[in-house]
């Protein structure tokens, strides 16, 4: 059978659909969550890729690999980066000594003991090997094991976002043994709290069983943590009333409905944000981008209010800054800077010699289509005209990366600050795409991988974060949120401070 | 026949190569994306070529494809770039869960198809009209629909059965039963309503062909007539209607395979396309190119052994 898709049809479908949804919303019956509180039951929407350690990848995968690995430090429910397979962690004076003590008594799920050769072993092994991850071991000169529970890493130069590394992708311990063996990329041996069961079905669902002989046991709470696939977010809200899940994230039309049907829902304001990239900042490829007034009117022809309301339908905030409201480099006071306003907007392009505006070409990826034509016609209003260039899905990151567009749009979940800082501001950041730099800005960044102490580094994260609002670097639009909704004897722990997924953010309630 | 089902199955084997051949240079083009693509935004050209060397992507475009062929005619299609997971396993069990759904399908499409389309031929009157108007209601309901109601009805309000997933039949058969029963009915419902419409058209051309008077004149039963007759005759463009229903579900399945996120080939596909999974996209290629081949000639000899003048020397 065809699936007809003829304008007629289509509004039959949506007719139709709309009216069994308003039925469902008042005809079922409570639909609580049957499944047991001592099993985790979590949607997530793309499958994991690989868990090779050198080929691990950020984002809603973490869940399954984070559990199967431990990490050597972790961020809690609050942002703090605590200590974790490592008990303690210690820079020198010059910031280019780290230092590492293993906890006692981990073991592998093998039985084998973990020792800091593992570690030496697999932090060597990402170092070598092309991976996604291997950037954020530049600063790694070598890596010495003076005994078994220590590890020192000798940095080229130091490195303030290495910790926080530490806490996600490198920081995972792998078993030597069997590190460069098939069974790696899909059932790897680890330390962590948690091993893949037999009844993973690759792609589709990730069965999670607990190690009750991991040292931190007792703070996962759920026996069973199964992960499933589920690409459509309507699969997602009908598993939750079905009983199939217990927790997952839903889209905003969806909330009210599962509410009332008994389950929790709790809003995580922002956990992604959406720019404008201004990324040519010295005008290479898009001449009118080296001037700092042509970014600063770009950044005045949003009514970012008004985008937020109608694109994302309020499930969000307007923004001009790139970074976490719940990290260091927030500062509310900026949100003061660049109202919508096209007038002054056209001003400053006239100044800079751009009376009559000027064409630009964007690439248009599968996340920008919903924005395209507010950006447009946005951009449009001060003169400046956009052509978006038809982007296949797998070539997006070369796209953006291939340094023929001055400006394009992002979406991009948070990271923790100084992880962040190094990937946008960095001249070698990755999603520094033209390794812009400023005097200014490079003295901050030194002074800021150097800083020991949390609370000067966080003003020094402040003052980077208004260098680049300031000097328009970007134009932020809004932060995207994200409601989770979670059944009975299910609680989820987050408030968007810690931007690493990990089933650490799930507790049992009641 | 025999020489002829083999010739036709050569012929599948070459157009797969062919097809498959196209698929990899057409891929090529965009080798290097795939790899920046794998590497993520902090790739490098340095590491880029390394990445390429390991997975063979630096050779010339020929050699690696009949590196993949000389592989593949041994049954081993590599492992996915972004998972690592075998793809000839990966490939065969998703196209288990699709086909279970396709197939049972296709047989429940040809009970009720042939039975209604029979009935209302032969009947007339009332029964006519009414399998007409179920045919024309199931033709004009989308299946997306149909789906969608049925899960609120079914699976949530009721819970008699699950809304998404699914259970092997090995694991266990009530459930996996149960599993796909829902994506049954919504792919069955519009392949019902057009072969019964098909076959309620072509059984009363024939019926008042002159062969059927002469049998009824030779005092022949009616059932006999209707059925190892007539019905003989009406099946071959029931069975034309039916390989394009068939191939019509294989695209449908996706649609369904996303709304009850079941791990079947076409997401599978859709998924490996969008992040340029080459060894998946190869290897999904060739079984779905062998299908086609497959169903088309299962259809051909099936017709001819319904009807001797379609039958090829």
């Amino acid at each position: 059978m065809r699936i007809r898709s003829t304008g007629r049809r289509r509004a039959l479908t949506a007719l139709a659909a709309a009216a069994v949804v308003a039925t469902a919303s008042c005809g079922a019956p409570g639909g609580r969550s049957s499944a047991d509180a001592a099993t985790l039951s979590l949607a997530v929407q793309g499958a994991p890729n690989s868990f090779d350690p050198a080929q691990l990848v950020d984002g809603t995968q973490s869940y399954v690999w984070s559990a199967v690995y431990d990490s050597l430090l972790m961020v809690d429910n609050e942002g703090e980066l605590k200590p974790n397979a490592a008990e303690s962690w210690n820079h020198s004076d010059d910031g280019k000594t780290l230092t590492l003590k293993l906890r006692q008594g981990m073991t592998f799920s093998s039985g084998d003991p973990v020792t800091s050769a593992a570690v030496k072993a697999t932090l060597e092994r990402t170092m070598a090997t092309p991976g996604p991850n291997r950037f954020r071991l530049a600063a790694v000169e070598t890596v010495e094991t003076p005994d078994e529970r220590t590890i020192v890493l000798r940095l080229k130069e130091p490195d303030g976002a290495l910790t926080h590394a530490l806490a996600t992708t490198v920081g995972v311990i792998g078993d030597p043994k069997t590190l460069d063996t098939e069974r790696t990329a899909l059932d790897p041996v680890g330390s962590g709290p948690y091993v893949l069961d037999d009844s993973t079905v690759n792609g589709s669902k990730y069965v999670l069983k607990k190690r009750d002989d991991h040292w931190n046991a007792k703070a996962y709470p759920f026996e069973t943590v199964e992960i499933r696939v589920i690409k459509d977010r309507t699969a997602t809200v009908n598993a939750l009333q079905s009983g199939a899940l217990n927790a997952a994230s839903v889209e905003v039309a969806h909330v009210d409905r599962l509410r009332s049907a008994g389950f929790d829902t709790k809003f995580i304001e922002a956990e992604a944000v959406g720019t404008l990239s201004l990324a040519d900042r010295d005008g290479e490829v898009l001449k009118p981008l080296g001037d700092e007034r042509v970014r600063r009117a770009i950044n005045m022809a949003f009514d970012r209010d008004k985008i937020v309301q109608q694109l994302l339908h309020g499930a969000g905030e307007p923004t001009r800054q790139l970074f976490n409201p719940k990290g260091d480099a927030y500062d509310p006071a900026l949100e003061k800077a660049y109202s919508y306003d096209p007038a002054t907007a056209k001003k400053l392009l006239a100044e800079a010699g751009y009376a009559d505006g000027f064409a630009v070409h964007m690439p248009s990826l599968f996340f920008t289509k919903p924005f395209e034509p507010t950006i447009t016609q946005s951009l449009g209003e001060i003169g400046i005209e956009v052509t978006w260039d038809p982007t296949p899905p797998q070539n997006s990151v070369s796209a953006i990366a291939s340094e023929k567009y001055g400006m394009f749009v992002m979406v991009e979940g948070f990271n923790a600050t100084p992880v962040e800082v190094q990937d946008y501001l960095a001249p070698d950041g990755p999603k520094n795409v033209f390794d812009s730099t400023d005097p200014e800005l490079e003295e901050l960044l030194d002074r800021v991988n150097a800083e020991q102490d949390p609370a000067k580094a966080a003003e020094l994260y402040r003052r980077i974060n208004a260098f680049t609002v300031e000097n328009a670097w970007s134009a932020p639009i809004f932060y995207s949120g994200r409601h989770w909704v979670t059944g009975d004897g299910v609680e989820f722990l987050g408030d968007g401070s810690n931007t690493f997924p990990t089933v650490r953010a799930f507790g049992v309630s009641g | 026949m025999f020489l002829y089902a083999l010739r036709r199955a050569a012929t599948g084997l070459v157009l797969a190569v062919l097809v498959t051949l196209i698929t990899y240079l057409l891929l090529s083009l965009s080798f290097d994306d795939i790899v920046r693509g794998r590497l993520g935004p902090a790739a490098t050209p340095e590491s880029v070529r390394a990445m390429k060397t390991d997975l063979g992507l630096d050779r010339p475009v020929l050699v690696q494809y009949f590196d993949w062929l000389s592989h593949a005619v041994r049954g081993d299609f590599g492992i996915s770039y972004f998972t690592s997971e075998p793809v000839g396993p990966a490939v065969a069990s998703r196209l288990g869960v699709t086909m279970s759904i396709v197939v049972v399908a296709l047989i429940a499409t040809i009970v009720v198809g042939v039975a209604l389309g029979v009935l209302a031929a032969t009947r007339g009157g009332a029964v006519d009209r009414l399998a007409q108007s179920a045919s024309l209601t199931g033709y004009l309901l989308p299946n997306l629909l149909i789906a969608i109601v049925l899960v609120v009805v079914l699976a949530i309000n009721l819970k008699l059965l699950p809304a998404t997933g699914y259970t092997p039949v090995t694991e266990n058969p009530a459930r996996w039963a149960a599993s796909i029963a829902i994506p049954v009915i919504a792919l069955v419902v519009s392949a019902v309503a057009s072969l019964t419409a098909q076959v309620r058209g072509s059984m009363i051309d024939e019926l008042r062909r002159d062969y059927v008077r002469t049998l009824r004149t030779r005092g022949i039963r009616t059932r006999s007539v209707v059925l190892r007759h007539a019905l003989r005759n009406a099946a071959g463009p029931a069975l034309t209607v039916l390989s394009f229903e068939f191939i019509g579900m294989l695209g449908g399945a996706l649609v369904i395979e996303t709304v009850f996120a079941l791990p079947g080939f076409g997401t599978y596909a859709f998924d490996a396309s969008l992040q340029g999974d080459v060894p998946i996209i190869m290897g999904v290629t060739v079984f779905a190119v062998l299908m086609v081949v497959s169903v088309n000639l299962a259809v051909d000899l099936v017709n001819g052994w319904l009807n001797p003048k379609a039958r090829v020397h």
